[in-house]
């Protein structure tokens, strides 16, 4: 069957589209370096405490040495009852997690039943696998369903672990060494949500490639509570706000007011204006 | 190549110019079980009978409303398996857009995804019409939304609308119910009375199904003992 | 020699109250030749929308028209023009498909929504998003123009003192750049208005 309307033709199938991999091998035999992704170096984890998960995340994402966003979103939605933690190439995990989010809201739909962890689990690592490690994204996935709290780690080549408690990315050590002195048995909410921002404030404080905030998400039977910037132990110590430039002090050498920008949504179908009209004009 | 090259389309326009497969499919589609829906100011319902073959079915393993996003759902009249096909590929052209634009797809968007494949069914080879006719409902930014998709893949936005068995009585009986201000609460017991009317023995919370999607951008069902209340309340 | 220098730019957009401004240099070169002074890197979508793209100029010009036309195409289909936010969400997803073999830019978007709340945000070559309450930078010198960024930017300001507070940082974000500069243009979208102005920088 052909497939249908302008929303499929416009689009691939699915999967990725390998046209310029030629052309960029080339270039690089040229002795010109590809660009740099994104990376969230990152320290993120995750705790099983009594009824439930917790899942924390530090804010820095890093492009090289530079840092890129102060206050990214690490943790990911993977289902209402279910939330991944990311860290490596930013665009891998953000794209995985949303696609394997998808595949499970036609799953829900499909089967009238709360998504399971271990069924994002699986999704998730035979995505990776198949890619066999280019896509690199090492995540902690925590959620509750039907059979209680689970916490997995993901690593990018597709193994995984279920643990009562993990790290992972750049800060994973400094998280763990916070983990492995403080963690014990059936803790309370209170004391596994301070144990996790204490494991990401080590992270922050002591991994170059993490830094910022912290971002917490609990999840229980009851559902997930997203705490976004729980902590924030790097406030601006600079606090003067720059006094604005004098207007007319940037010298200009042209100045054309555009059309006042319709605040309306829906538009009417016209030509466009501009490069292609008066490249047309032949007088 | 060569086996296609025989396939022709069931539907090929008769002398006179028309599509007899089409006609036959909303025959069908006719023979089906009512179906109803009504746009609101606040809110969409939709609502259809559960008629079963015979009283050893499981009747809770029988769902007739289904959701094709959080804030969009779908009721057929006519071919059970034939809406399933339909529903799977609206989901997934609702997956899609999510997946592209980040934002839950429109409703005129989805329906003209679906009513997209149904027209590819009436003139490809090898395939027949759909025996359904569709009412989706959903509540998007431009507001609630009702519409109405056929076998041939026409479809409209309706205020009000029927299809299936008592689907003209059903439209005569909504026509002179309908008013322009009604809220979702009065336009759930007009589909409960329109669906009463015509409806082959007694009317209770088993044998019929009622969705709703109202200001909260939320599809879902009504629950046995919902309908149940509602029932009570207007009889 | 990295790729993303080949050509040479640098883009800034900032927020300010129910406005953003997007500005870029005017330079193209191939590495260390200059080849035009009017090459901007800012184009249009749509009144209230803008899209900046750093990086290889021909990727740049390439994907601005897979966008025109995807924007397009959108427009007849729904009949209305995209949100900002829509609109990154399907640049980002554009850049992704090309996983494993990127185009090599890095796009800034900014625009108004409906309501007039501003909307910037900036991306890397795989499309991951960066959605940004004040500024984002991108092109030849990312650092000097972080850094003029961050000790310029003031928040709310009006669409006039907007387009002061962007020049200046860009007009001084390029002065340490050899590759991006001469001469550099703002656009500014408020709710009552809009204007783009041909700032006057340094021309070596």
């Amino acid at each position: 069957m052909a497939s249908s309307g302008c929303l499929v033709s416009e689009q691939k199938p699915n999967g990725f589209d390998f046209d310029l991999c030629k052309r960029n091998a080339w270039l690089e035999k040229q002795g010109l370096q590809t660009l740099k992704p994104w990376s969230t170096g990152t320290t993120i984890c995750g705790v099983v405490y009594k009824d439930g998960v917790v899942l924390g995340a530090d804010t820095r994402s890093t492009a090289g040495e530079t840092v890129a966003d102060k206050n990214c979103e690490k943790i990911h939605y993977m289902a209402p009852n279910i939330y991944c933690c990311g860290a490596g190439t930013a665009a891998d995990t953000e794209n995985v997690t949303g696609m394997i989010s998808s595949q499970l809201e036609l799953h829900r739909f499909r089967t009238n039943r709360e998504s399971r962890v271990v069924t994002s689990l699986t999704l998730l690592k035979s995505h990776l696998f198949r890619y066999q490690g280019y896509i690199s994204a090492a995540l902690v996935l925590g959620g509750v369903d039907c059979k209680g709290p689970h916490l997995f780690t993901v690593f990018p080549h597709g193994s995984t672990d279920a643990l009562p408690f993990c790290t992972m990315g750049s800060g994973s050590l400094n998280a763990m060494a916070v983990y492995e002195s403080g963690y014990k048995e059936d803790m309370s909410k209170a004391e596994a949500m301070e144990l996790t921002k204490r494991a990401i404030r080590a992270g922050i404080f002591n991994d170059l490639g993490s830094g910022s905030n912290v971002d917490l998400c609990v999840i229980t039977s009851e559902g997930a509570e997203y705490l976004r910037n729980v902590d924030m132990p790097n406030p601006r110590t600079f606090t003067a706000v720059p006094k604005p430039f004098a207007r007319g002090t940037t010298p200009v050498l042209k100045s054309k007011e555009l059309r006042v920008p319709s605040l309306e949504s829906r538009v009417t179908i016209e030509s466009q204006e501009g490069d292609v009209a008066t490249a047309m004009d032949t007088t | 190549m060569a086996e296609s090259a025989y396939s022709f389309s069931l539907t090929t326009f008769s002398p006179s110019g028309k599509l007899v497969q089409i006609e036959h499919a909303l025959n069908a589609v006719n023979q089906g079980a009512t179906s109803l829906g009504i746009k609101a100011r606040d809110g969409v319902v939709i609502a259809t009978e559960k008629k079963l073959p015979s009283v050893l079915v499981d009747k809770d393993s029988v769902k007739k409303i289904v959701q094709l996003t959080p804030e969009i759902g779908v009721i057929y009249s006519g071919m059970g398996p034939d809406s399933r096909i339909l529903v799977r590929k609206a989901r997934k052209a609702a997956q899609t857009y999510f997946m592209t634009y980040n934002e839950r797809i429109p409703v005129a968007q989805l329906v003209r995804e679906v009513a997209t494949v149904m027209q590819e069914f009436t003139q490809s080879g090898g395939v027949r019409p759909f025996g359904v006719s569709l009412l989706i409902a959903g509540y998007d930014s431009h507001g609630p939304q009702l519409y109405q998709a056929d076998p041939s893949g026409t479809f409209f936005a309706w205020k009000a609308s029927a299809i299936g068995k008592n689907m003209t009585d059903a439209k005569e009986f909504l026509e002179k119910r309908y008013a322009e201000d009604m809220l979702l609460e009065d336009a759930i017991g007009a589909a409960l009375l329109t669906l009463k009317e015509g409806f082959e023995g007694a009317m209770d919370e088993d044998n019929i199904e009622v969705g709703i999607v109202g200001k909260d951008h939320e599809f879902r069902c009504l629950s046995k003992s919902e309908i149940k209340d509602y029932l009570e309340e207007i009889l | 020699m990295s790729i993303s220098t080949y050509n040479g730019a640098a883009i800034i957009a900032m927020s300010g109250k129910d406005c953003v401004a997007i500005g870029c240099d005017l330079r193209l070169g191939i590495q260390n030749q200059t080849l035009a002074t009017d090459f901007k890197k800012v184009y249009k979508i749509h009144d209230r929308l803008y899209l900046g793209l750093a990086g290889l100029a021909t990727d740049a010009l390439t994907l601005n028209q897979r966008f025109q036309f995807k924007h397009n195409m959108y427009k007849l289909r729904e009949e209305r023009n995209m949100k900002p936010a829509t609109f990154a969400h399907m640049v980002s997803k554009t850049l992704y498909e090309k996983r494993f073999g990127p185009y090599f830019v890095e796009p800034v978007i900014a625009g108004i929504d409906d309501d007039g709340t501003p909307y910037i945000t900036g991306m890397d070559s795989l499309g991951a998003m960066e959605t940004s309450k004040d500024f984002m930078v991108a092109g030849t010198a990312p650092n000097s123009l972080w850094g003029v960024c961050e000790s310029f930017y003031r928040p709310n300001l009006g669409a006039d003192d907007l387009f002061e507070t962007i020049s200046q940082c860009l007009l001084s974000g390029v002065d340490r750049d050899a590759l991006s500069g001469w001469g550099a243009v703002v656009y500014v979208i408020a709710k009552d208005k809009s204007f783009v102005r041909t700032l006057k920088g340094r021309m070596d």
